[in-house]
């Protein structure tokens, strides 16, 4: 061994080697500190869960104050949204968007690790909020003014949060560009548009969703800020401002964010179900255009959130039928799905059951969503338990089944070690049935008349919400064996795997299993050409 | 195994659905087993007519699924199979959606008009909402109530005019089949026409720390029990020493 590389082996094992992950842009390190990011937060907005859960056991428990229940609430759903699925696919993203289109790096990775770090900030801010005059935010994470103005809200907790969803949309936006310019020009030699992996269509579609919401959303909130701190008056009805217009701007990004949350589980899905079914993925154009199809259509029913509001009732026909055009592109993709596993050889591993159960509970959310898409229906329903039911079946059953199978999936590449099968296989099956047996009840509830976001409920409501308790046990149970397995595996399991240690390659032919996991540094000694 | 735990899950949520008893007598509360209104019973019709058009499709998604899951696992000597597309299957799973999708679309045209756009008025109520109460003003009668149910004639159109004088607010009773959002330097309409009946409802719309208690008591009484309640409440009106009489009063000072 010659003096320097001995030299080099030395630092590698240092322990200044490891400050390096504060300074790296690498985009591999980056998106793992993305997705530690990610469980840490999960464990935070899972844990304000369980005290929801706990304060809806039974009517008027008392458990909490009706303050610090408003912020659970507000926060739980901050925290899942812009803390956990976001980041997570970011993560996965950086990691294997690079690696399927044969690049060394993201385009910008300098940019890349500045966006990550501005999650910092972020955080500091949100759970700063906690500890200041009048506390953390109340109103929700819609945050709708009235409410959320300074009569209403006093204190700094609204100013702080609005600062963090600003900061860390920034940093959305800044990751959107670089996998636009990543996916657009540093694909490797031969691989033309529809030859790329369907994880790669989806986080570039995924990517202009957020380069076009994303700048609304920090709008509007600079809007809310700007009326709360210096006294504008854009929001402010006394003074002339209009606060459906805030709902209008909110909205217009919200509802893309939910592509936003599972369009890159649908890339997640189509990789693993081709893999373990032993197939190619059926319809592979009618995939990727449904996904285009979704992303475009997904900015023209916004108001589908406000049919109570007090929008013209020519509006909301047409928001209600766009909101129902959006299913077809999606029962596509659910059929090409069923397709691609039809006919297979299909190996149980955890990420297929983790794929094939995502399948069942989106199927579930879609439905739900054709009938909140129904205005008269959704009249009723908007604001109940049931509009709580359908998105959690869409962003827990869709978004983070998909993410568990990517995790699950993608491990053995981003460690060179497998997670265990054995706990995989409890993780799923506690997630699963723990998952329907918090959020199936919720659609009765909803359909019987339980408004959302209270701290009480009439007492008939008793036996459903405590099934929906018993149900978050479950769910939690889930990710504690999750957690303990990844931190078990990353840091007291040695050793690493082949290029291809699922034996999936012969049919999928991507280049993340044709690489050592884990990858070495720059991936590719040679880029290579795709024929 | 994975089959038997979904037939679980389906026996489970069979019997979920099969348990929900409704409100009691005199408590009305659920708008699809007690609608009170003729737009309630279109409301839950439209219901009905969307889920059983859909319904199908999640049984054939998921019945494929499940078949799938038993049939096709992996075992030595057999191959898997080899297509991966098939255009008249894709145009029919797009054709077929869209086409049920048309039928929910059209069926629902008419009712968001008859919801939105009230008959003619026999009496209005015009509601403010205040965290966390409610107010109603009779402007026929001159009277003026809050947190005590809103009293109201079976069978006539009644319109409500409603704004919030704080935060968004949204009236709302299941069992009428409406609910509208009240803002602030706004006045939204909205109307209904019941049968005899007490009716419970809420704010929907988060408000405040105290939201959840935002209760809606409505009694739907006959003409002559109406028409007595006017007069009392303005004999009360006629009476200061009465100290319920002045509400406005009566309600903020509650409040603090
Ligand atoms: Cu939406
Ligand atoms: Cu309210």
């Amino acid at each position: 061994m010659s003096e320097a590389a001995a030299a080099a082996t030395a630092y590698k094992s240092s322990w200044l080697n490891k400050l390096d992950w504060f300074v790296t842009g690498d985009h591999k390190k980056i998106g793992i500190m993305y997705l530690w990011f990610a469980i840490v937060m999960a464990i935070v907005g899972g844990g304000f869960a369980g005290v929801i859960r706990a304060q809806l056991t039974k009517p008027d428990s008392g458990l909490v104050t009706p303050e610090f229940y408003n912020q659970m609430v507000s926060m739980h759903a901050t925290l899942m949204i812009f803390f956990v699925i976001i980041p997570a696919w970011t993560g996965l993203g950086n990691y294997f968007v690079p690696l399927l289109i044969g690049a060394r790096d993201m385009a910008f990775p300098r940019l890349n690790a500045f966006a990550f770090w501005l999650a910092v900030p972020a955080t500091a801010l949100m759970f700063g909020s906690f500890f200041v005059v009048g506390g953390a935010i109340q109103t929700g994470w819609t945050a709708y003014p009235p409410l959320s103005l300074a009569a209403f809200s006093a204190g700094p907790g609204v100013d702080m949060w609005l600062m963090g969803i600003i900061f860390i949309g920034l940093s959305s936006i800044l990751g959107a560009i670089n996998f636009i310019v990543t996916v657009a020009n540093l694909r490797a030699p031969g691989l033309r548009w529809f030859k790329m992996p369907l994880f790669v269509w989806a986080w570039f579609i995924n990517a202009t969703l957020i380069l076009v919401a994303t700048p609304v959303l920090s709008s509007a909130l600079a809007m809310l800020l700007a009326d709360r701190v210096f006294g504008t008056s854009f929001l402010t009805v006394a003074k002339g401002g209009d606060p459906l217009l805030y709902q209008h701007l909110f909205w217009f990004y919200s509802h893309p964010a939910v592509y936003i949350m599972v369009l890159p589980g649908f890339g997640v899905i189509s990789h693993v179900l081709a893999s373990f079914a032993e197939k190619k993925i059926f319809g592979y154009k009618g995939m990727v255009f449904a996904i285009m199809l979704i992303g475009i259509i997904g900015y023209m029913v916004w108001a589908h959130h406000m049919f109570v509001a007090g929008i013209p009732p020519s509006l909301q026909i047409f928001f209600s039928y766009m909101s129902m055009v959006i299913a077809v592109p999606t029962g596509i993709k659910i059929f090409s799905w069923l397709a691609t596993i039809w006919g297979g050889s299909i190996r149980f591993t955890t990420p297929m059951k983790f794929g094939l159960g995502f399948i069942f509970l989106f199927v579930i959310g879609g439905m739900s969503g054709i009938l909140l898409a129904n205005v008269p229906v959704d009249y009723q329903v908007t604001d109940t338990y049931f509009v709580v039911a359908h998105f959690h079946y869409v962003l827990v059953g869709g978004s983070i089944m998909s993410m568990f199978a990517g995790m699950y999936y993608w491990f053995p590449k981003m460690s060179g070690r497998f997670l265990s099968e054995k706990l995989g296989t409890w993780v799923f099956w506690l997630f699963f049935v723990g998952m329907n047996v918090t959020f199936f009840p919720m659609h009765i509830m909803g359909i019987q008349g339980m408004a959302r976001r209270v701290f009480t409920y009439r007492p008939e409501f008793q036996s459903l919400n405590e099934l929906s308790s018993a149900g978050y046990l479950l769910m939690l149970a889930a990710g504690l064996i999750f957690v303990f397995d990844v931190l078990k595996t990353a840091f007291f399991k040695k050793g690493t795997l082949p290029a291809d240690p699922w034996q999936i390659n012969h049919v999928q032919n991507t280049l993340d299993w044709k690489v050592s996991s884990p990858p070495p540094e720059y991936n590719f000694l040679k880029i290579p050409t795709i024929e | 195994m994975k089959t038997k735990s979904i037939f679980l899950f389906l026996g489970l949520a069979a019997l979920f659905l099969s348990g929900c008893s409704g409100g009691h007598p005199g408590d009305i509360t659920n708008w699809l087993q007690n609608p009170a209104t003729p737009l309630a019973h279109e409301v839950r019709h439209s219901f009905y007519f969307t889920l059983y058009l859909i319904l199908p499709f999640l049984f054939i998604a998921e019945g494929l699924l499940i078949y799938v899951i038993l049939r096709f696992r992996k075992k030595p000597g057999r191959e898997p199979a080899k297509f991966h597309d098939n255009p008249k299957l894709e145009i029919a799973w797009t054709i077929a959606p869209a086409i049920t999708l048309v039928f929910v679309a059209v069926s629902t045209y008419g009712l968001i008009g008859r919801i939105n756009y009230s008959p003619e008025s026999d009496m209005q109520v015009e509601v403010t909402a205040q965290r966390f109460l409610w107010k109603y003003h009779y402007p026929e009668y001159g009277i003026t109530i809050s947190e005590q149910p809103l009293v109201v004639p079976e069978d006539k159109v009644i319109t409500l005019l409603g704004t919030s004088v704080d935060v968004i607010h949204s009236w709302w009773v299941p069992a009428f089949g409406i609910k509208r959002d009240l803002l602030p330097g706004r006045i939204v309409e909205t109307w209904f026409k019941a049968v005899k009946g007490n009716y419970k409802g809420q704010c929907a719309e988060l408000c405040g720390p105290l939201h959840a208690e935002m209760l809606i008591d409505v009694s739907v009484v006959s003409q002559e029990e109406f028409e007595q309640w006017v007069k009392q409440k303005l004999a009360e009106k006629n009476a200061p020493a009465d100290s319920t009489n002045n509400l406005q009063t009566s309600g903020s000072a509650e409040t603090k």
